[in-house]
């Protein structure tokens, strides 16, 4: 469809600088220069740029490191599964009620979405501190007698603050998937004389899977690149490989190791997403 | 009135989409103040038609030339017509004097002179009195109001009209119909109209371009067309008719007339317009509202009756050729026209008046 | 059809509630505590009586009114520039074919996929390597850059569904496709842009994993907390936390009414 013509090719040139221009220049330099980064080193705190693979060397030979990467990976699974699973119970709950009361239910399970992230974790580590809330009950109610310090300061205080942070972003996606199943196939389902169950693993199950891989790959991304919970509910027992990351950009001083494992945790929730829809995929076909 | 000028034409128009042609060498002329309609079947071509008219799709080849001038390369927004399409497109958050006088408001007309031509073209569609509306308060009919007169508003020199009665209910079509056309006699401008229906065609038109697989079929008056069908799809898109099979036989010299051999018989027909050489294979055509039926079976071609259906106002008769019985007929005959004595199994005798078959000379695909 | 309280129902639900106080306990000790606050009494916890004190300490504190004062002006300049960027960005998308919008919009939503800490990483490296200071414009560049692709699909999801024969319509009646633009398709994304930017403030106000890279001396509200949260308790944290959940349940409340009664106009 034409609509005048020659100032036309022009201003497209200059529109397509612009559009590929700016995102060029803002996000895909950044992350080039990190990954040029991984490949310089540190050199008793000068940075020396020549290339050079001795970051990532220095990540498959050590083997600290490693045991905080496998440990991290295997909190962080552990905590997408969790999620998925009350997700997906939550999904199902809103998904079968009325029209209308969906709405108000989706809203509030992502209403603390939209509050403070930094707050929910303050207020996690005063309730499962040892003078916080959970215990005080637990003595106010005589279940112990003393305060209970394995909720703080561990890798489960981890587990736990990441499950309830990032619950409403795996319920989400789920409930959007469920959403787009055309009513019509449940009613058939029933017309047929399908029980609840039937339906339930016939039709919603897999019509709902690609949320729930949305919600797996999300979660998992999210909660394996958190460096803020360990640090301020983990206590010296909480090192996860995100707050080595970070470390290396705080005290430690040391860039480049820290872009290389950066590089690595970016390369570990890439292929978990791709794990994931090759999973789907297979799913489906099946 | 004074004669019509040729306004615009398309000169051997062909359109394909890769490799698929979509329109085949078409030459058709637009006068200056005709209702034009181009009636064809889906995938007939007729909306491309209307879309390198308007501008929304090049021709592959060929020509756009208003009077004379050739506008193949003119973008939409100058060329002087205006498109009422099918889903009206009203803008959903203007209101009715905003989606009406947006032709004048791009073109920066004066407020004071835009509000009048605004109310005036308003009272023209008869939908005074709505215009503060929004297109979403509006039923079926009013809104193909409101598209028309945006339409109507900048004064274009031909109005597109792309199936908008499509949309609408039966009952409003015939309507809507008269109104179309009562407004194109008014607006005397020239009005091409793209439908697949053709009723609508024969009730509006003063020409009708009949297209298929891509191609003209015939133009024509609705009458031409009806009675003096130059194809087969022409001679079974408009009514019913019977069609025989034959072989051009001889001519009366001036070609008005020829005989054709037939399995009924030598039969005279008028020669339609069409070229027809001794020994081309020809089709007859004979309108089921011609034919008489003879009591006397000897006086006409001997058939037997099958059917006889009753409709109200007619009589539908399904006759076959008694010599040959794979000759089947069929015969409209108002009530008071069928002998009373017949029916089914009865042999009549089949006649028709002399100017009523009608020879079709162009192959058919 | 009937609906039957079976056993799933009553799973399914009794899973959600538990979902729902896990969710909602830190927020709601938060409120709580910011009336009734928490003090030591012989060693085990007690609350006071019911006081505005928390808030009244609030207004008075003035370094945390700077640091909100800073968060608002950080949140409103990014969420005007990504509006911006993000209506040309969906329009070029939206009117041309070709590699060259596919390109773009990998890379426009790369920082929206990737995780916060390599976003915050890369624009931190980058700076550095160019001498920028860390400070409130790498701020402001940060939020941005992650709050792009949410406008960006969300306008660009708008301008798809707009029907194309309004388009046409425009410039079949004689309009330039700027003319187009101003008066026949901006006006239809209204509230596409309005959900896109409230949904933006609300993710600049609250971004930390990003920020942290970039801050300088000064800061925005949830990184100055995070220091809080590492040095002391301050009771006004409380105050500012439970305003700052009702803030934004209030916005949050106020988007959907408007979006539904948007939605419910007739639709042609």
């Amino acid at each position: 469809m034409r609509n005048s013509k020659r100032t036309d090719k022009w201003a497209l040139w200059a529109v397509s600088t612009l559009c590929l221009g700016i995102p060029a220049v803002f996000i895909l330099v950044p992350i080039l220069a990190f990954v040029l980064n991984s490949l310089w080193h540190n050199d008793a705190g000068q940075l020396v740029k020549r290339l050079t693979l001795e970051n990532y060397v220095a990540f498959f030979t050590d083997e600290d490191m490693r045991k905080v990467y496998f440990r991290t990976v295997f909190l962080c699974l552990s905590a997408t599964v969790t999620n998925l699973v009350v997700g997906y119970i939550c999904a199902l709950y809103i998904y079968r009620q009325k029209v209308g009361s969906r709405l108000v239910l989706i809203l509030i399970f992502t209403l603390p979405l939209f509050t403070s992230y930094i707050i929910k974790m303050y207020a996690i580590r005063g309730i499962l501190g040892h003078r916080g809330v959970i215990n005080e009950l637990l003595i106010a109610a005589h279940v112990i007698q003393e305060p209970i310090t394995a909720f703080i300061f561990s890798q489960s205080a981890i587990f736990l603050t990441l499950v309830v942070l990032y619950l409403p972003f795996s319920v989400l996606p789920i409930y959007l998937a469920m959403e787009r199943i055309p009513e019509n196939l449940r009613l058939a389902s029933d017309d047929l004389g399908g029980k609840e169950s039937h339906e339930l693993k016939h039709i919603i199950f897999p019509l709902s899977l690609n949320g729930v891989v949305v919600a797996a790959v999300f979660t998992f991304v999210m909660t394996f690149g958190d460096f803020v919970t360990p640090q301020m509910v983990g206590g010296i027992d909480g090192y996860t490989f995100g707050r080595i990351v970070y470390s290396q950009f705080g005290v430690a001083l040391n860039w480049p190791l820290g872009s290389a494992l950066a590089v690595i945790l970016l390369a570990t929730s890439v292929v978990v997403a791709l794990l994931s829809s090759l999973l789907l995929k297979l799913g489906v076909s099946r | 009135m004074q004669t019509p000028q040729e306004l615009l034409k398309l000169d051997n128009i062909c359109k394909s989409y890769g490799q698929t042609p979509v329109l085949k060498n078409i030459n058709l002329s637009v006068y200056g103040n005709e209702f034009l309609t181009i009636l064809g079947p889906s995938g007939s071509g007729k909306t491309t038609i209307l879309k390198i008219l308007a501008g929304f799709e090049e021709a592959t080849q060929g020509v756009v030339l208003l009077n004379g001038q050739d506008i193949s390369d003119m973008p939409i927004n100058r060329r002087p017509f205006n498109t009422v399409f099918q889903d009206y497109a009203l803008f959903p958050h203007m209101s009715v004097r905003k989606n009406v006088g947006y032709g004048l408001i791009v073109r920066g007309v004066g407020r004071a002179q835009r509000e009048k031509r605004v109310d005036e073209v308003i009272e023209t569609v008869g939908l005074t009195g709505f215009d503060k509306r929004l297109p979403a308060e509006l039923s079926g009919g009013q809104r193909q109001r409101v598209a028309l007169a945006r339409a109507i508003i900048c004064q274009p020199r031909i109005i597109l009209l792309d199936e908008p009665l499509a949309a609408l209910d039966v009952a409003l079509r015939g309507q809507m119909c008269k109104f179309l056309k009562g407004m194109q006699r008014r607006l005397d401008i020239a009005f091409v109209f793209i439908t697949h229906d053709q009723q609508e065609a024969i009730a509006m038109s003063d020409r009708i371009v009949v297209m298929r697989d891509g191609e003209i079929e015939q133009i024509g008056t609705p009458e031409s067309l009806y009675a003096e069908p130059q194809t087969r799809f022409v001679a079974e898109f408009f009514g019913e008719n019977n069609l025989l099979d034959g072989v051009v036989h001889s001519g009366d010299g001036t070609w008005a007339e020829v005989e054709v051999e037939t399995d009924m018989g030598y039969l005279t027909c008028k020669s339609n317009n069409t070229a027809t050489a001794v020994g081309a294979r020809v089709a007859v055509a004979v309108r089921p509202e011609n034919i008489d039926l003879l009591e006397d079976a000897s006086r006409g071609y001997a058939c037997k009756i099958e059917d006889i259906q009753y409709s109200g106002a007619t009589y539908i008769v399904e006759l076959s050729l008694q010599k040959a019985s794979q000759i089947k007929l069929k015969c409209r005959l108002h009530g008071s026209r069928l002998p009373p004595a017949l029916g089914v199994g009865d042999i009549v005798g089949v006649t028709w008046a002399p100017g009523s078959a009608v020879v079709i000379g162009k192959r058919d695909a | 059809m009937t609906r039957k309280f079976g056993l799933l129902s009553f799973i399914t639900g009794c899973v959600s509630l538990a979902a729902l106080v896990v969710i909602y306990a830190p927020l709601l000790t938060v409120w709580v505590f910011s009336f009734w606050k928490p003090i030591r009494v012989e060693g085990s916890l007690r609350l006071a009586d019911f006081s505005w004190d928390s808030y009244q300490k609030l207004t008075e504190n003035s370094e945390i009114l700077e640091t909100l004062r800073l968060t608002l002006t950080v949140g409103a300049i990014s969420t005007v520039l990504a509006i911006v960027l993000s209506l040309v960005f969906s329009l070029f998308y939206w009117r041309t074919r070709g590699i060259a919008r596919k390109a773009m919009q990998a890379i426009i939503l790369l920082p929206f996929l990737l995780p916060p800490i390599i976003v915050g990483l890369s624009l931190l490296i980058s700076f550095n390597e160019i001498y920028v200071r860390r400070g409130v414009l790498t701020i402001i560049i940060g939020h941005t850059v992650l709050v792009i692709p949410v406008v960006y699909k969300i306008v660009l999801n708008r301008l798809e569904s707009i029907n194309e024969s309004y388009i046409q319509a425009s410039f079949d009646l004689g309009a330039s496709k700027f003319q187009t633009l101003v008066y026949v398709v901006i006006p239809q994304l209204g509230l596409a842009v309005t959900s896109g930017a409230l949904l933006s403030f609300a993710i600049s106000f609250d971004e930390t994993l990003v920020t942290v890279f970039l801050s300088g001396s000064s800061s925005t509200l949830p990184i100055r907390l995070w220091s809080m949260m590492r040095l002391g308790f301050v009771p006004e944290i409380n105050a500012l936390a439970s305003s700052i959940v009702c803030v934004a349940a209030l916005a949050t409340l106020l988007f959907w009414l408007v979006k539904k009664r948007v939605e419910a106009r007739p639709r042609v």
